[in-house]
Protein backbone atom coordinates (compact mmCIF):
# COMPACT_ATOMS: atom_id res chain seq x y z
CA UNK A 1 0.00 0.00 0.00
CA UNK A 2 2.97 2.60 0.95
CA UNK A 3 4.72 1.69 -2.05
CA UNK A 4 1.57 2.32 -4.19
CA UNK A 5 0.80 5.59 -2.59
CA UNK A 6 4.95 6.64 -3.49
CA UNK A 7 4.49 5.40 -6.79
CA UNK A 8 1.65 8.29 -7.05
CA UNK A 9 3.94 11.80 -7.54
CA UNK A 10 5.40 9.91 -10.28
CA UNK A 11 2.39 8.67 -12.24
CA UNK A 12 1.16 12.46 -12.00
CA UNK A 13 4.36 13.77 -13.45
CA UNK A 14 4.18 11.48 -16.44
CA UNK A 15 0.87 12.05 -17.15
CA UNK A 16 1.66 15.50 -17.16
CA UNK A 17 4.31 15.08 -19.59
CA UNK A 18 2.37 12.87 -21.67
CA UNK A 19 -0.64 15.32 -22.34
CA UNK A 20 2.09 18.50 -22.51
CA UNK A 21 4.09 16.90 -24.96
CA UNK A 22 0.99 15.58 -27.26
CA UNK A 23 -0.43 19.27 -27.11
CA UNK A 24 2.94 20.48 -28.48
CA UNK A 25 2.74 17.83 -31.51
CA UNK A 26 -0.83 19.06 -32.05
CA UNK A 27 0.01 22.85 -32.22
CA UNK A 28 3.26 22.41 -34.53
CA UNK A 29 1.16 20.61 -37.06
CA UNK A 30 -1.64 22.99 -36.78
CA UNK A 31 0.99 25.83 -37.20
CA UNK A 32 1.60 27.14 -40.58
CA UNK A 33 4.66 25.90 -42.49
CA UNK A 34 6.49 28.75 -42.32
CA UNK A 35 5.76 29.24 -38.61
CA UNK A 36 7.21 25.64 -38.21
CA UNK A 37 10.39 26.79 -39.90
CA UNK A 38 11.02 29.67 -37.43
CA UNK A 39 9.80 27.21 -34.48
CA UNK A 40 12.58 24.53 -35.64
CA UNK A 41 15.13 27.28 -36.37
CA UNK A 42 14.74 28.18 -32.46
CA UNK A 43 17.86 26.06 -30.65
CA UNK A 44 15.93 24.59 -27.67
CA UNK A 45 13.22 23.35 -29.57
CA UNK A 46 14.95 22.40 -32.45
CA UNK A 47 14.87 18.44 -32.94
CA UNK A 48 18.37 17.01 -33.19
CA UNK A 49 17.31 14.38 -35.37
CA UNK A 50 15.85 16.94 -38.03
CA UNK A 51 19.12 18.76 -38.14
CA UNK A 52 21.29 15.35 -38.35
CA UNK A 53 19.85 13.47 -40.73
CA UNK A 54 21.10 15.34 -43.69
CA UNK A 55 23.93 12.99 -45.34
CA UNK A 56 26.51 14.33 -47.67
CA UNK A 57 28.17 12.90 -50.62
CA UNK A 58 32.08 11.90 -50.00
CA UNK A 59 34.50 10.47 -52.41
CA UNK A 60 37.08 7.70 -51.17
CA UNK A 61 39.67 10.72 -50.93
CA UNK A 62 36.90 12.04 -48.44
CA UNK A 63 36.38 9.10 -46.79
CA UNK A 64 40.50 8.62 -45.93
CA UNK A 65 41.00 12.18 -44.50
CA UNK A 66 37.82 11.43 -42.41
CA UNK A 67 39.20 8.64 -41.01
CA UNK A 68 42.82 10.34 -40.27
CA UNK A 69 42.98 11.49 -36.17
CA UNK A 70 44.93 14.16 -35.01
CA UNK A 71 45.85 12.95 -31.52
CA UNK A 72 42.21 14.20 -29.56
CA UNK A 73 40.46 11.43 -30.06
CA UNK A 74 39.60 7.79 -30.92
CA UNK A 75 37.20 7.42 -33.79
CA UNK A 76 34.48 4.64 -34.33
CA UNK A 77 33.12 4.34 -38.05
CA UNK A 78 30.60 2.01 -39.15
CA UNK A 79 29.97 1.01 -42.76
CA UNK A 80 26.30 0.07 -43.38
CA UNK A 81 23.42 0.42 -45.45
CA UNK A 82 19.84 0.62 -45.63
CA UNK A 83 19.33 -2.64 -47.63
CA UNK A 84 21.65 -3.97 -45.40
CA UNK A 85 19.29 -6.09 -42.74
CA UNK A 86 22.18 -6.81 -40.63
CA UNK A 87 22.95 -2.91 -40.77
CA UNK A 88 19.59 -1.87 -39.55
CA UNK A 89 19.05 -4.66 -36.91
CA UNK A 90 22.42 -3.55 -35.10
CA UNK A 91 21.70 0.35 -35.55
CA UNK A 92 19.45 0.70 -32.44
CA UNK A 93 22.92 -0.53 -30.98
CA UNK A 94 25.06 1.95 -32.40
CA UNK A 95 22.90 5.03 -31.79
CA UNK A 96 23.22 4.23 -27.79
CA UNK A 97 26.71 3.23 -27.79
CA UNK A 98 26.97 7.24 -30.02
CA UNK A 99 24.91 8.54 -27.30
CA UNK A 100 27.18 7.08 -24.04
CA UNK A 101 30.60 7.65 -25.48
CA UNK A 102 30.38 10.79 -27.30
CA UNK A 103 30.46 12.54 -24.21
CA UNK A 104 33.31 10.74 -22.82
CA UNK A 105 35.23 11.50 -26.34
CA UNK A 106 34.78 9.08 -28.78
CA UNK A 107 33.89 9.86 -32.22
CA UNK A 108 31.34 8.22 -33.94
CA UNK A 109 30.64 8.77 -38.13
CA UNK A 110 28.41 6.26 -40.14
CA UNK A 111 29.58 5.78 -43.56
CA UNK A 112 26.46 4.64 -45.96
CA UNK A 113 26.93 2.22 -48.98
CA UNK A 114 23.60 3.23 -50.31
CA UNK A 115 23.13 4.26 -53.84
CA UNK A 116 23.33 8.50 -54.15
CA UNK A 117 19.71 7.84 -55.44
CA UNK A 118 19.02 7.76 -51.61
CA UNK A 119 20.93 10.10 -50.09
CA UNK A 120 18.04 12.73 -49.44
CA UNK A 121 14.87 9.82 -49.10
CA UNK A 122 15.46 6.71 -47.99
CA UNK A 123 18.80 7.01 -45.81
CA UNK A 124 17.65 9.92 -43.82
CA UNK A 125 14.27 8.60 -43.38
CA UNK A 126 16.02 5.62 -41.87
CA UNK A 127 18.29 8.12 -39.49
CA UNK A 128 15.35 9.57 -38.34
CA UNK A 129 13.48 6.56 -37.28
CA UNK A 130 17.05 5.74 -35.75
CA UNK A 131 17.06 8.86 -33.73
CA UNK A 132 20.44 9.01 -35.11
CA UNK A 133 22.89 11.93 -34.22
CA UNK A 134 26.22 11.12 -35.22
CA UNK A 135 27.37 12.25 -38.82
CA UNK A 136 26.50 10.41 -41.45
CA UNK A 137 27.86 10.14 -45.27
CA UNK A 138 27.53 8.54 -48.52
CA UNK A 139 30.04 7.06 -50.34
CA UNK A 140 30.02 7.87 -53.63
CA UNK A 141 32.54 5.77 -55.80
CA UNK A 142 32.09 4.15 -59.10
CA UNK A 143 34.49 1.59 -58.28
CA UNK A 144 34.28 0.48 -54.41
CA UNK A 145 37.97 -1.27 -54.42
CA UNK A 146 40.21 1.43 -53.57
CA UNK A 147 38.09 2.41 -50.71
CA UNK A 148 37.32 -0.59 -49.62
CA UNK A 149 41.47 -1.63 -49.46
CA UNK A 150 42.29 1.83 -47.99
CA UNK A 151 40.10 1.01 -44.91
CA UNK A 152 41.72 -1.89 -44.10
CA UNK A 153 43.46 -5.15 -46.78
CA UNK A 154 41.83 -7.72 -44.81
CA UNK A 155 37.78 -6.54 -45.46
CA UNK A 156 36.19 -8.13 -48.57
CA UNK A 157 34.14 -5.42 -48.22
CA UNK A 158 31.21 -7.10 -46.66
CA UNK A 159 28.44 -5.19 -44.80
CA UNK A 160 28.28 -4.27 -41.64
CA UNK A 161 31.49 -3.69 -41.37
CA UNK A 162 32.59 -1.59 -38.27
CA UNK A 163 36.31 0.16 -37.15
CA UNK A 164 37.73 1.42 -34.12
CA UNK A 165 40.75 3.67 -34.17
CA UNK A 166 42.76 5.31 -30.86
CA UNK A 167 43.41 8.54 -31.06
CA UNK A 168 46.38 8.06 -33.23
CA UNK A 169 44.20 6.38 -36.10
CA UNK A 170 45.50 2.93 -35.58
CA UNK A 171 42.59 0.37 -36.06
CA UNK A 172 42.27 -1.61 -32.18
CA UNK A 173 39.06 -2.98 -33.18
CA UNK A 174 36.95 -4.40 -36.34
CA UNK A 175 34.52 -6.83 -36.87
CA UNK A 176 32.87 -7.66 -39.82
CA UNK A 177 28.97 -8.51 -39.47
CA UNK A 178 26.31 -7.64 -36.93
CA UNK A 179 28.67 -6.27 -34.00
CA UNK A 180 28.87 -7.82 -30.93
CA UNK A 181 27.58 -5.19 -28.19
CA UNK A 182 29.71 -6.47 -25.51
CA UNK A 183 32.78 -7.13 -27.43
CA UNK A 184 32.77 -3.16 -29.08
CA UNK A 185 32.04 -1.88 -25.87
CA UNK A 186 35.29 -3.39 -24.10
CA UNK A 187 37.21 -1.88 -26.50
CA UNK A 188 35.59 1.44 -26.66
CA UNK A 189 35.72 1.53 -22.55
CA UNK A 190 39.37 0.64 -22.99
CA UNK A 191 40.40 3.59 -25.12
CA UNK A 192 38.31 6.12 -23.23
CA UNK A 193 39.60 5.23 -19.90
CA UNK A 194 43.24 5.06 -20.40
CA UNK A 195 43.05 8.46 -22.28
CA UNK A 196 45.41 7.34 -24.76
CA UNK B 1 18.23 -4.92 -0.78
CA UNK B 2 21.79 -3.24 -0.47
CA UNK B 3 23.31 -6.30 -0.28
CA UNK B 4 21.66 -7.39 -3.63
CA UNK B 5 22.86 -4.08 -4.84
CA UNK B 6 26.61 -4.57 -3.71
CA UNK B 7 26.41 -8.14 -5.48
CA UNK B 8 25.40 -7.31 -8.27
CA UNK B 9 27.94 -4.40 -8.86
CA UNK B 10 30.58 -6.71 -8.16
CA UNK B 11 29.44 -9.05 -10.62
CA UNK B 12 28.64 -6.30 -13.74
CA UNK B 13 32.41 -5.00 -12.96
CA UNK B 14 33.54 -8.65 -13.10
CA UNK B 15 31.61 -8.83 -16.40
CA UNK B 16 33.31 -6.00 -17.32
CA UNK B 17 36.60 -6.87 -16.63
CA UNK B 18 36.23 -10.32 -18.03
CA UNK B 19 35.18 -8.48 -21.33
CA UNK B 20 37.89 -6.05 -21.70
CA UNK B 21 40.49 -8.90 -21.73
CA UNK B 22 39.17 -9.87 -25.00
CA UNK B 23 41.54 -9.53 -27.88
CA UNK B 24 40.87 -6.96 -29.84
CA UNK B 25 40.53 -7.35 -33.20
CA UNK B 26 37.73 -9.36 -33.85
CA UNK B 27 38.18 -11.43 -36.81
CA UNK B 28 36.15 -14.64 -36.74
CA UNK B 29 36.74 -15.73 -40.27
CA UNK B 30 39.12 -17.61 -41.65
CA UNK B 31 41.89 -15.77 -43.77
CA UNK B 32 40.72 -16.95 -47.63
CA UNK B 33 43.34 -19.29 -49.36
CA UNK B 34 46.30 -17.70 -51.39
CA UNK B 35 45.91 -17.46 -55.61
CA UNK B 36 47.65 -20.87 -56.91
CA UNK B 37 46.20 -22.80 -53.48
CA UNK B 38 44.47 -25.88 -54.83
CA UNK B 39 40.88 -26.27 -53.10
CA UNK B 40 40.71 -29.74 -51.17
CA UNK B 41 37.84 -31.70 -52.73
CA UNK B 42 34.19 -31.13 -50.80
CA UNK B 43 30.65 -32.67 -50.54
CA UNK B 44 27.43 -30.30 -50.03
CA UNK B 45 24.13 -31.10 -50.49
CA UNK B 46 21.75 -29.53 -52.87
CA UNK B 47 18.25 -28.05 -52.66
CA UNK B 48 16.78 -30.98 -52.56
CA UNK B 49 19.17 -32.57 -49.56
CA UNK B 50 21.18 -34.46 -52.77
CA UNK B 51 24.74 -34.70 -52.05
CA UNK B 52 27.38 -33.33 -54.80
CA UNK B 53 30.75 -33.48 -55.06
CA UNK B 54 33.12 -30.21 -56.24
CA UNK B 55 34.51 -32.67 -58.49
CA UNK B 56 31.41 -34.12 -60.08
CA UNK B 57 30.42 -30.79 -60.60
CA UNK B 58 33.65 -28.63 -62.11
CA UNK B 59 34.10 -28.24 -66.01
CA UNK B 60 36.98 -29.47 -67.56
CA UNK B 61 38.08 -26.06 -68.18
CA UNK B 62 37.35 -24.98 -64.41
CA UNK B 63 34.91 -24.05 -61.90
CA UNK B 64 33.13 -20.40 -60.40
CA UNK B 65 31.54 -21.25 -57.06
CA UNK B 66 29.92 -18.25 -56.15
CA UNK B 67 28.52 -17.58 -52.49
CA UNK B 68 24.82 -16.07 -53.14
CA UNK B 69 22.29 -15.31 -50.86
CA UNK B 70 18.04 -15.24 -51.04
CA UNK B 71 17.75 -12.29 -48.95
CA UNK B 72 20.98 -10.31 -50.34
CA UNK B 73 19.93 -7.35 -52.77
CA UNK B 74 23.40 -6.96 -54.12
CA UNK B 75 23.26 -10.58 -54.58
CA UNK B 76 19.92 -10.06 -55.98
CA UNK B 77 21.23 -7.51 -58.14
CA UNK B 78 23.49 -10.27 -60.22
CA UNK B 79 20.92 -13.05 -60.51
CA UNK B 80 20.49 -12.45 -64.18
CA UNK B 81 24.72 -11.68 -64.84
CA UNK B 82 25.20 -14.94 -63.17
CA UNK B 83 23.22 -16.69 -65.40
CA UNK B 84 24.17 -15.12 -67.90
CA UNK B 85 27.74 -16.18 -66.85
CA UNK B 86 26.61 -20.08 -66.54
CA UNK B 87 25.09 -20.05 -70.19
CA UNK B 88 28.38 -17.76 -71.92
CA UNK B 89 30.82 -20.65 -70.44
CA UNK B 90 28.89 -23.83 -69.91
CA UNK B 91 30.04 -24.69 -73.59
CA UNK B 92 33.15 -23.11 -73.36
CA UNK B 93 33.88 -26.29 -70.37
CA UNK B 94 33.84 -23.76 -67.56
CA UNK B 95 31.12 -25.07 -65.08
CA UNK B 96 29.32 -22.41 -62.52
CA UNK B 97 28.18 -23.60 -58.72
CA UNK B 98 26.13 -21.15 -56.29
CA UNK B 99 26.68 -22.12 -52.70
CA UNK B 100 24.07 -20.39 -50.04
CA UNK B 101 25.76 -20.05 -46.40
CA UNK B 102 23.31 -18.27 -44.49
CA UNK B 103 22.21 -20.28 -41.81
CA UNK B 104 19.09 -17.79 -41.89
CA UNK B 105 18.16 -19.49 -45.33
CA UNK B 106 16.63 -23.23 -45.24
CA UNK B 107 17.13 -25.06 -49.04
CA UNK B 108 13.32 -25.00 -49.04
CA UNK B 109 14.12 -20.92 -49.30
CA UNK B 110 17.08 -21.31 -51.78
CA UNK B 111 15.21 -23.78 -54.31
CA UNK B 112 11.75 -21.30 -54.51
CA UNK B 113 14.32 -18.11 -55.24
CA UNK B 114 16.39 -20.19 -57.29
CA UNK B 115 13.05 -20.98 -59.55
CA UNK B 116 12.01 -17.56 -58.97
CA UNK B 117 14.89 -15.77 -60.22
CA UNK B 118 15.78 -18.22 -63.43
CA UNK B 119 18.77 -19.65 -61.60
CA UNK B 120 19.70 -22.57 -63.35
CA UNK B 121 22.96 -23.37 -62.16
CA UNK B 122 23.08 -25.85 -59.29
CA UNK B 123 23.33 -24.26 -55.91
CA UNK B 124 24.43 -26.29 -52.91
CA UNK B 125 23.98 -25.26 -49.19
CA UNK B 126 26.42 -25.01 -47.02
CA UNK B 127 24.78 -25.77 -43.84
CA UNK B 128 27.45 -24.76 -40.55
CA UNK B 129 29.28 -23.00 -43.26
CA UNK B 130 31.61 -25.15 -43.32
CA UNK B 131 33.18 -24.33 -46.85
CA UNK B 132 32.47 -20.53 -46.54
CA UNK B 133 35.35 -20.53 -43.51
CA UNK B 134 37.35 -23.20 -45.85
CA UNK B 135 37.11 -20.61 -48.35
CA UNK B 136 36.86 -17.46 -45.81
CA UNK B 137 34.11 -16.16 -47.93
CA UNK B 138 32.37 -13.34 -46.00
CA UNK B 139 29.82 -11.65 -48.53
CA UNK B 140 27.56 -12.28 -51.29
CA UNK B 141 27.79 -12.33 -53.82
CA UNK B 142 31.72 -13.26 -53.85
CA UNK B 143 33.58 -15.92 -56.54
CA UNK B 144 36.07 -18.42 -56.45
CA UNK B 145 37.14 -19.16 -60.22
CA UNK B 146 39.25 -22.72 -59.96
CA UNK B 147 41.01 -23.72 -62.87
CA UNK B 148 41.13 -27.27 -64.08
CA UNK B 149 43.05 -28.48 -61.29
CA UNK B 150 41.48 -26.93 -58.82
CA UNK B 151 43.97 -24.21 -58.53
CA UNK B 152 42.42 -21.08 -56.83
CA UNK B 153 42.80 -18.34 -60.08
CA UNK B 154 40.67 -15.39 -58.96
CA UNK B 155 38.64 -14.78 -55.62
CA UNK B 156 36.54 -11.36 -55.64
CA UNK B 157 33.68 -9.75 -57.50
CA UNK B 158 31.96 -10.25 -60.25
CA UNK B 159 32.05 -6.72 -61.47
CA UNK B 160 32.70 -3.17 -60.15
CA UNK B 161 29.16 -2.49 -59.78
CA UNK B 162 25.56 -3.62 -58.79
CA UNK B 163 23.82 -1.59 -61.04
CA UNK B 164 24.82 -2.95 -64.42
CA UNK B 165 24.59 0.21 -66.40
CA UNK B 166 27.69 1.14 -64.28
CA UNK B 167 29.53 -1.34 -64.93
CA UNK B 168 32.93 -0.63 -66.82
CA UNK B 169 35.03 -4.00 -65.08
CA UNK B 170 34.33 -7.40 -65.41
CA UNK B 171 37.35 -9.34 -63.23
CA UNK B 172 35.50 -12.25 -63.24
CA UNK B 173 34.88 -12.69 -67.38
CA UNK B 174 38.38 -11.56 -67.77
CA UNK B 175 39.85 -14.07 -64.97
CA UNK B 176 37.80 -17.01 -67.39
CA UNK B 177 38.55 -15.83 -70.54
CA UNK B 178 42.71 -15.51 -69.61
CA UNK B 179 42.46 -18.84 -68.43
CA UNK B 180 40.71 -20.18 -71.66
CA UNK B 181 43.49 -18.36 -73.89
CA UNK B 182 46.21 -20.02 -71.74
CA UNK B 183 47.09 -16.81 -70.51
CA UNK B 184 47.56 -16.02 -66.76
CA UNK B 185 45.02 -14.02 -65.09
CA UNK B 186 45.81 -10.39 -64.57
CA UNK B 187 43.86 -9.48 -61.29
CA UNK B 188 44.05 -12.12 -59.62
CA UNK B 189 41.64 -10.27 -56.74
CA UNK B 190 39.13 -7.73 -56.41
CA UNK B 191 36.67 -6.29 -53.89
CA UNK B 192 32.76 -4.75 -54.04
CA UNK B 193 30.45 -4.46 -51.28
CA UNK B 194 27.42 -7.13 -50.64
CA UNK B 195 26.21 -8.30 -47.57
CA UNK B 196 28.21 -10.34 -44.81
CA UNK B 197 27.34 -14.15 -44.94
CA UNK B 198 25.04 -14.47 -41.89
CA UNK B 199 26.87 -17.80 -40.09
CA UNK B 200 25.86 -19.98 -37.75
CA UNK B 201 26.08 -19.12 -34.02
Amino acid sequence: MTARVRLIPFVVVGFVACISSLLQTVSAVAQSPSARTAHLGRKSHAPAVKRSARVRAINAGEMQDLLKRDGSHPLLVNYWATWCDPCRDEFPDLVKIDKQYRAKGLDFIAISLDDLADINSAVPKFLREMKAKMPVYLLNVADPEPAINSVDRGWSGALPATFLYNNKGEVVYKHFGRIKVDELRAAIEKLVSSKQ
Amino acid sequence: MKRLYVVSLIVALAAIAIAGNARSISTDIPAAPAIGATIVDFTLPDTDGKDHALNSLKGKNGTVLIFIAVQCPISNAYNERMEKLAQDYKARGISLVGINANSTEPAADVKKHAAQNNLTFPILKDNGNKIADSLGATRTPETYFLDANNKLVYHGRIDNSRDLSQVNSSELRDALEATLAGKPVEKTTANAFGCAIKRAG
